[in-house]
C-alpha cells in the first residue's frame, strides 16, 4: 500500500483511458474510448441507459476486461490487474452493502481482508463513518437502515480505504428526490475535502450539472462531449448533447423554415437552429405566429407548448404570471445570440 | 349464493388431497400409535400392554445397536452430504462450457431407483472383482493397496460396512445440489464484486461472504437431511449388506422395524420401535423450527 501511494504521487493524471474498449456477450458497448481525468478531479460520466456508462465504470474497475486500448490510475498501468490490485473504491448502485453484517464490520471488511489490525480497523471505521455522518449506525445491520443510510455506509466503506480513485455508479438513484437533493450537496462537499479523484455514473442531468468538475456525455459507447458543466450547457458539442441536458429539452427547428432566429446571417443548408425554452420570447413585434396547446405551470415558472405557423413545435419558459392562456395565438421570437446552429450531421456549426 | 358456491369449490378440490392424507398418513399413524402399546400378531386380536413395548425395546440390544447405528449414520453422512452438495453447487453454478452437463451429472444418481442403485453398489463393492477395490489395488501387488494394506472389506468388516453404507449416500445429494445452486445463484452480484475490488481471497470471500449468507439454509437442510437419512438407509441396508456384517453392524431402525413387523411378525414391537423415530423426528422438526424462527427475527 505505501509504495504504491508513493509511486502515483506525481500530479497530473488521476485516470487515463486510451482505446479502452469492451463487450458485453460479443456485442461491442465502448467504442475506442479515450478519456482523461486530472487527479483530484470529479467527472461525471452522462448519458441514457445503455450509453455504455456502468460498463465505462466496470472496465475501470478491472471487473470487466477491457477488449482494447490501456487503463491507467495515477501513474499504473492497471490493464492487466485484478480489480483487488487496482486501488479503487466502488459505490454501488444497489450499494452492495452485506446483510449479514453489521455497518461497522462492513466499513471494515476491506480492511480486513487486507490484514489490517482490528484496532486499527475499528479506528479508521469510525473516521469515515464521521465523515459521511453514519457514525451513530455503526451497531446496525443494513436490514435496520433506511435506503440513506445505507447510503452512507456505504460511502463509509468506499471512503475507508483511501484509495486512488473512487467509482460511483449512480449512487443516488435509489434515494428520494428531496434525499438526492441532500446528499448530492453532502458528496460535493465531501470531494472537495477529500480531493480523490472520482468517476460519478449518472443519467441525472441536473446532478452532473451540480456536481461536476467535468462532464463526459456518453451515447451508445461513444464519447460525445467531454467539458465543464458551463460547456456543456453553453457550448452543446452536438445536437444530442443539447437535447439531452436541459429541462424540457432544447427546441430544435430546421433552418431556411418560417422560424428564423432575428439576426441570423446565412448557415449552410439543411443546418438545424437550436434553443432552450428560456431564449423564447413572446412579442408584439416581428416573430412568428402561434397557436398556444398547452401550458405547464411549475411554480413561479410557466412552460407553454407553442404550435407554429409551418408547423413546428417550441416550448417557451416565461414567468407563471406572464403566461398566454391555452388556445390563444401568439407572436415567438428568439434572439441570434441564443441560438445554437447543428450542421445535418448533428455536429456544432460555428457560424461566424 | 356466491360464497357458499365458492366454498364448495374450495373443499372439491381439498377433497382428493385430504383423502389422501386421511387414509395414507393420518389412519396409519393413529394406527401405529395404538399399536405401539400392544401385542399384535396379525393372527390373534390385539393385546393391550401398555408400556411394555417400549421396556422391552429399552432392553433389547439388537435395538440399542440399531438406533445407535442410525444416530451415527445421520451423525456422519448428513454432515457430509450437504458438505458434497455445497461444493458441488459452489464449482457448478457459474456459466461455464462443461458446467451443464457437469450438473446433469450431479443430480442423476439421485434419479436412479433406490434398489437398481442398491444393486450397482453391491457389484462397485465386490471385494474380489468390484470396480472400487480393484482401483485401491492399482499399483500394490499380492492384493494389496499401494500402501502395502488390505483393501477395506467393504460387506464383511462391521466399520467397513459402516463406512460402505455411508459412501453409498454420498453420491444422491442431487436435490440439495439443486436447492443449493439456485440459493448461490440468488445471492447479489455486486457483493462479490465488491469483495473482487477489496483483494479478498477466495478462501476470505468463502469464510465471510457465501458461508454466513447460505447458513440459513444450510442449516435447514442440514436437519431435513438428518431426518432422512433415518429412512434412506432402509433399502442399502436391505439390499446391500442384510444389515450386517453379523451380528448387526449396519442394522439400523428402519430395517430393524421391518424385520419386526414382517419376519417376526411382531407388529406391536415393529409399531413401538416407529414411535420412537418418530420421536426422533420431531425433536429434529422442533430444532429446525427454532432455527427458522432465530434466522426470521434476525
Amino acid at each position: 500500500m505505501a509504495e504504491l501511494a508513493s509511486e502515483s504521487v506525481s500530479p497530473g493524471t488521476g485516470l487515463r483511458l486510451t482505446g479502452v474498449s469492451a463487450a458485453y456477450r460479443r456485442e461491442q458497448v465502448l467504442h475506442e474510448l479515450d478519456l482523461d481525468v486530472a487527479r483530484g478531479e470529479l467527472l461525471v460520466v452522462l448519458g441514457p441507459s445503455g450509453a455504455g456508462k456502468s460498463t465505462l465504470l466496470r472496465v475501470v474497475a478491472g471487473l470487466q476486461p477491457a477488449t482494447t486500448g490501456r487503463v491507467v490510475i495515477g501513474d499504473r498501468d492497471v490493464t492487466a490487474l485484478r480489480p483487488g490490485r487496482r486501488n479503487v473504491s466502488m459505490v454501488f448502485q444497489s450499494y452492495a452493502l452485506f446483510p449479514h453484517l453489521t455497518a461497522l464490520d462492513n466499513i471494515t471488511f476491506g480492511l480486513e481482508v487486507r490484514d489490517t489490525p482490528r484496532a486499527a480497523a475499528r479506528d479508521r471505521a469510525t473516521a469515515a463513518a464521521t465523515a459521511v455522518g453514519c457514525a451513530h449506525l455503526l451497531g446496525r445491520r443494513p436490514g435496520q437502515l433506511s435506503g440513506g443510510e445505507r447510503q452512507r455506509v456505504a460511502l463509509a466503506r468506499a471512503l475507508v480505504r483511501e484509495p486512488d480513485l473512487f467509482l460511483l455508479d449512480e449512487p443516488l438513484s435509489n434515494l428520494d428526490l428531496e434525499l438526492r437533493t441532500e446528499t448530492r450537496g453532502e458528496l460535493k462537499a465531501l470531494h472537495s475535502r477529500l480531493g480523490v479523484t472520482t468517476v460519478h455514473v449518472t443519467h441525472d442531468q441536473t446532478e452532473a450539472l451540480v456536481l461536476a468538475d467535468r462532464i463526459a456525455v456518453l451515447r451508445d459507447g461513444r464519447l460525445e462531449q467531454l467539458g465543464t458543466p458551463d460547456e456543456i450547457w453553453r457550448t452543446p458539442a452536438t445536437l444530442f448533447v443539447a437535447r439531452f441536458v436541459g429541462s424540457p429539452a432544447m427546441n430544435v427547428v430546421p433552418s431556411g423554415g418560417p422560424f428564423t432566429p432575428a439576426g441570423a446571417p446565412a448557415v449552410p443548408a439543411g443546418s438545424r437552429f437550436g434553443f432552450r425554452s428560456e431564449a423564447v420570447r413572446l412579442t408584439t413585434g416581428d416573430g412568428t405566429d402561434g397557436t398556444v396547446e398547452r401550458v405547464d405551470v411549475v411554480g413561479e415558472d410557466a412552460y407553454a407548448y407553442l404550435r407554429l405557423a409551418g408547423g413546428d413545435r417550441i416550448v417557451a419558459r416565461m414567468p407563471a404570471a406572464a403566461r398566454p392562456a391555452a388556445g390563444a395565438t401568439v407572436r415567438a421570437t428568439v434572439g441570434w445570440a441564443d441560438t445554437h446552429v447543428f450542421g445535418a450531421d448533428g455536429r456544432r456549426v460555428t457560424v461566424a | 349464493m356466491r360464497p357458499d358456491r365458492g366454498r364448495r369449490q374450495l373443499a372439491l378440490m381439498l377433497a382428493p388431497y385430504l383423502l389422501g392424507l386421511t387414509v395414507l398418513v393420518l389412519a396409519p399413524f393413529a394406527v401405529t400409535l395404538a399399536l405401539a402399546f400392544t401385542d399384535y400378531d396379525l393372527i390373534r386380536p390385539p393385546r393391550w400392554t401398555g408400556a411394555g413395548n417400549f421396556t422391552a425395546l429399552a432392553a433389547d440390544p439388537v435395538f440399542r445397536t440399531a438406533l445407535l447405528n442410525s444416530l451415527l449414520f445421520a451423525a456422519v453422512a448428513a454432515p457430509l452430504r450437504l458438505l458434497i452438495a455445497l461444493g458441488l453447487a459452489l464449482l457448478l453454478h457459474r456459466r461455464a462450457p462443461v458446467a451443464g452437463p457437469a450438473r446433469t451429472a450431479a443430480v442423476l444418481p439421485t434419479a436412479i431407483p433406490e434398489i437398481a442403485y442398491g444393486l450397482l453398489w453391491l457389484w462397485l463393492l465386490n471385494p474380489l472383482h468390484g470396480p472400487v477395490n480393484q482401483i485401491l489395488r492399482i499399483g500394490g501387488g499380492n492384493g494389496l493397496t499401494v500402501f502395502g494394506r488390505t483393501p477395506p472389506q467393504w460387506l464383511t468388516d462391521p466399520a467397513d460396512a459402516r463406512a460402505a453404507i455411508i459412501l453409498m449416500s454420498l453420491f444422491t445429494v442431487g436435490e440439495m445440489f439443486v436447492i443449493l445452486l439456485a440459493v448461490r445463484r440468488s445471492l447479489p452480484t455486486a457483493v462479490y464484486e465488491l469483495a473482487a475490488l477489496e483483494d479478498a481471497t477466495s478462501w476470505d470471500v468463502l469464510r465471510r461472504i457465501t458461508w454466513p449468507l447460505m447458513a440459513p439454509v444450510l442449516g435447514l437442510l442440514l436437519i431435513r437431511d438428518a431426518i432422512g437419512s433415518l429412512q434412506f438407509s432402509f433399502v442399502p441396508a436391505l439390499v446391500v449388506t442384510d444389515g450386517g456384517p453379523p451380528p448387526y453392524a449396519t442394522t439400523y431402525v428402519p430395517l430393524f422395524t421391518y424385520r419386526a413387523a414382517f419376519e417376526y411378525l411382531r407388529y406391536g414391537y415393529a409399531a413401538a420401535a416407529t414411535v420412537i423415530m418418530l420421536a426422533l423426528t420431531v425433536a429434529a422438526v422442533a430444532v429446525q423450527w427454532r432455527l427458522l424462527r432465530s434466522f426470521r427475527g434476525r
